[in-house]
């Protein structure tokens, strides 16, 4: 081959492996930020007035005279809206049959509009669901909202045979009538009428959820999280690091040895469903750990899935440490227990450490061994201990189950963001300690 | 001032004490690990005591050759075929679209980018990998799904057209210089050269805009379906591919690599012929963790595949939905749970052995590969 020939496919496989690289990163990109991005707008958006009045009911939150003066300026606002309502319905009756037959209808779509966006109408009963007590809390939502007022969606087959999506305005429908001039009102006049102000909600870390979530945040699902870790941590590191101090300073080879350790390996393969079957088959059904679903039977089958990982990075760590060391202390007349316990330990922990929060942040983020054994939709909080016997939301489960299985899937997005962000930033961060540590360790190991 | 003298020796009863202490420790350390290690043995012994039931009642033959999965009806039917075919289906495409890329992109990390990028670079990778599954499957389902049943035609023409342009560029210049020394030995005219890379870039310009405006033109009646799945699924195995294959990359030394450019290679034919074979098996290795991580990933699956136990007609046609092993069992053990010994609990347990033998022959595979090429590298 020609030498030219030679560096032109030299130069094009370089190409193709940097392309690689930035599709790759392209990618992945593309599938964060959408999550990084909405999932801050569960913390951080423009809450309206509706949203301290839930705040203030909800969770007593707020000052209840500025937002008396508050709410009555935004009733001003609405005043003109909710008399055309009223000045409407006396119309409705004075019409002819037949236009009244077909007005009602279309009548109903915009009041249930409107209930939807400014909350139930003064001097209705109120109703019973918290998701009905309140209008849009949020001035997306709100703007959003606003559009289904304002506009019926049609489909246009004139010229296409799928159909093209036009908005219609209400409008017209209503023209010469008394409920005429609220489509403008609405269109100019909403922001007085909410108040939207920009609103810094941290506390969505640690609400519990009003209303299975329409309103309040997710600290029953992040408490969840973290006793389910925490627990699986706790049962997982004795184990792991035991069974890596004896792979790495006991044992002599041997069949037994490599069947052991094949073992770990297989272990380390099996799908995290069949983990949670075998939560389901061996700690629910067989020994009983408890009643049903429960964190201890969740947090078992974790500790069971990051036991492999727990002590592949503790044996690593433990060759990590220099021979010297055990052979001074040896020689140092110290046994081999003193060795492993004062000398070989504390030099291995950061390692050993590093991999135990890899395995946390694991722990927390699977969901399909906790389905059987752990997650419920919603739950309570208690004392840690009356917790370990019964089960719990968690943030995986919880973020699979309010976007396939919630009601309203679309009106709670901002939930389902932010939770997915959460659990994403939580399990991200542990990983970042993780790798600081190791970096602080190669830096200490380097001298 | 009293001095108290340490004794250095011990008596026998002491040496004794000791003696015991240490082998109890010892006992109790190996039981420990015993435990750590045989839970992968509990896990199978119970797996399959609840699946062997089904077998027993039900027989192998429905289950592996009958398309038909009723569990709840009256009679029941539990005719696996038409999920095992998903499972694999979705794994495959999976693989696929993730390995080319990412075994690229190990090579572009070891060997291409400078060595303080790639430090940055290694530890987000591995970070990337440990994104939880139900976050890919929140954005399959709520980003990618009305994406592509909106816009379906569209975005995958979108997505070819970026992929497949700068790809399609690169081959016409090659294949114009691969002409023009096969007829030019000596040196190849400019116009010559460059008449021949107008007319592959033409053809490839058509081909771009045929399979383009096809896919533009594709229907997509679901956005939860077997692409949507794959392409997920890709995205998540691509981590562990990439970096482990990095890995393995970066074990064949700097021997091997300084031989060949000293005796003339190109950077291309070095990493080719040289470094791909030497570090084969860890390439594969690494694909085999892709398959298994697509195989057995629940979420992802469960959101975004769409959750249909049908057989895709033909079979390749990715833009409808079906249905895997893991997600039939995490959506439906819920109900057959109540009824603990019905043969629906059963046969889930049955799906589980099936993931967990799957799962072992990859482990064997893998094993017996690294094994065959120490020994082969021993031997040399």
């Amino acid at each position: 081959m020609r030498l030219s020939t030679r560096k032109l496919l030299d130069k094009s496989f370089t190409f193709c492996a940097v392309m690689a690289v930035v599709v790759l990163t392209a990618f992945l990109i593309f599938v964060l930020a959408p999550i990084f991005v909405r999932g801050c707008g569960a913390y951080v958006f423009r809450g309206t007035v509706e949203y301290r009045r839930m705040m203030l009911d909800q969770f007593g939150r707020g000052d209840e005279v500025a937002l008396a003066r508050e709410i009555a300026l935004a009733q001003t606002a609405r005043q003109p809206v909710y008399s055309a309502v009223t000045a409407f319905e006396a119309e409705l009756k004075q019409m002819p049959a037949a236009r009244r037959r077909e007005m009602r209808p279309l009548f109903k779509v915009v009041r249930e509009g409107l209930e939807l966006l400014l909350g139930p109408e003064p001097g209705k009963p109120l109703p019973t669901l918290p998701r009905m007590l309140y209008g849009q809390t949020r001035w997306d939502g709100a703007r959003r909202h606003l559009k289904h007022v304002l506009y019926e969606v049609q489909w246009d087959y004139s010229d296409d045979d799928d159909g093209v999506r036009v908005l219609a305005p209400r409008k017209p429908f209503f023209a010469g009538t008394a409920l005429e001039p609220i489509f403008d009102l609405l269109e100019n006049d909403l922001d007085r009428m909410l108040n939207p102000r920009l609103t810094f909600y941290g506390r969505f870390l640690t609400d519990k959820s009003v209303d299975a979530h329409f309103f309040g945040g997710i600290g029953p699902e992040v408490m969840g999280t973290i006793y389910l870790a925490l627990t699986a941590m706790l049962i997982a590191v004795p184990l792991g690091v035991v069974a890596a101090i004896y792979f790495q300073e006991y044992a002599e080879g041997g069949a037994v040895m490599t069947f052991l350790r094949s073992c770990v390996n297989t272990l380390a393969g099996v799908p995290s469903i069949v983990f949670g079957l075998f939560g389901l088959a061996f700690f629910i059904n067989t020994i009983k750990v408890s009643q049903g679903k429960s964190v201890l039977a969740g947090a078992l089958t974790l500790a069971l899935l990051v036991l492999p990982t727990v002590i592949r990075a503790s044996e690593e760590a433990i060759a990590a440490v220099p021979r010297a060391y055990k052979e001074g202390a040896l020689a140092l007349g110290a046994g081999q227990w003193r060795t492993v316990l004062t000398i070989i330990l504390p030099a291995a922990l950061p390692g050993i450490l590093t991999g135990v929060v890899i395995s946390m942040g694991r722990a927390a983020g699977e969901t399909a061994p906790i389905i059987f054994t752990a997650a419920v939709s919603v739950g309570k909080l208690s004392r840690p201990l009356k917790m370990l016997f019964r089960d719990t939301p968690a943030l995986s489960w919880n973020l699979y189950n309010i976007c396939t299985e919630h009601e309203a899937v679309d009106r709670i997005r901002h939930v389902q963001y932010g939770m997915a962000l959460t659990l994403v930033v939580l399990v991200l961060a542990l990983n970042l300690v993780a790798i600081l540590i190791r970096a602080r360790v190669s830096k200490r190991l380097k001298g | 001032m009293k001095r108290t003298v340490e004794k250095i020796t011990l008596t026998a009863r002491e040496k004794f004490v000791r003696q015991v202490f240490s082998t109890l420790g010892r006992a109790i350390l190996f039981s420990v690990t015993s435990v750590a290690a045989l839970a992968v043995l509990a896990i199978i012994f119970f797996i399959a005591r609840d699946a062997l039931p089904f077998f027993k009642n039900e027989g192998m033959r429905e289950f592996f050759f009958n398309k038909s999965w009723y569990p709840t009806r009256e009679p029941a039917q539990f005719g696996a075929m038409a999920i095992f075919t998903g499972s694999l289906l979705v794994t495959f495409f999976a693989v696929i679209t993730a390995v080319p890329p990412g075994v690229f992109a190990a090579f572009c990390m070891s060997d291409i980018l400078a060595f303080r990028v790639r430090q940055v670079l290694k530890p987000v990778i591995e970070m990337l990998a440990a994104i939880p599954s139900v976050t890919y499957g929140f954005f399959a389902l709520v980003v990618l799904a009305p994406l592509l049943q909106n816009h379906g035609g569209m975005a995958l023409a979108v997505a070819w057209w970026v992929l497949a342009t700068p790809i399609m560029l690169v081959a016409s210049l090659v294949m114009a210089e691969l002409i023009c020394g096969l007829r030019y030995k000596e040196r190849a005219g400019f116009a010559v050269r460059a008449a021949l890379t107008l007319i592959f870039a033409a053809l490839s310009a058509v081909l771009l805009l045929r399979v383009g405006s096809k896919l533009s033109g594709l229907e997509v009646a679901s956005g939860v379906n077997a692409l949507n799945a794959s392409i997920i699924l890709a995205a998540m195995a691509l981590p562990t591919i990439v970096s482990v294959s990095e890995d393995a990359l970066q074990a064949c030394g700097r021997e091997l690599r300084e031989g060949s450019y000293a005796l003339g290679a190109t950077r291309a034919e070095t990493l080719i012929k040289v470094i791909l074979p030497a570090s084969a098996s860890g390439i594969f290795s690494a694909v085999l963790l892709g398959v298994m991580r697509a195989l057995g990933e629940t979420m992802v699956v469960l959101m975004a595949s769409g959750n249909a136990a049908q057989v895709p007609s033909p079979i390749y046609n990715l833009l409808q939905p079906v249905r895997t092993l893991t997600a039939t069992i995490a959506s439906e053990m819920g109900e057959a749970d109540q009824m603990t010994g019905s043969s629906h609990y059963h046969v889930l347990f049955a799906m589980g052995l099936c993931l967990l033998i799957f799962s072992f022959l990859c482990n064997l595979a893998g094993e017996w590969i690294v094994n065959r090429q120490r020994r082969k590298l021993r031997g040399a």
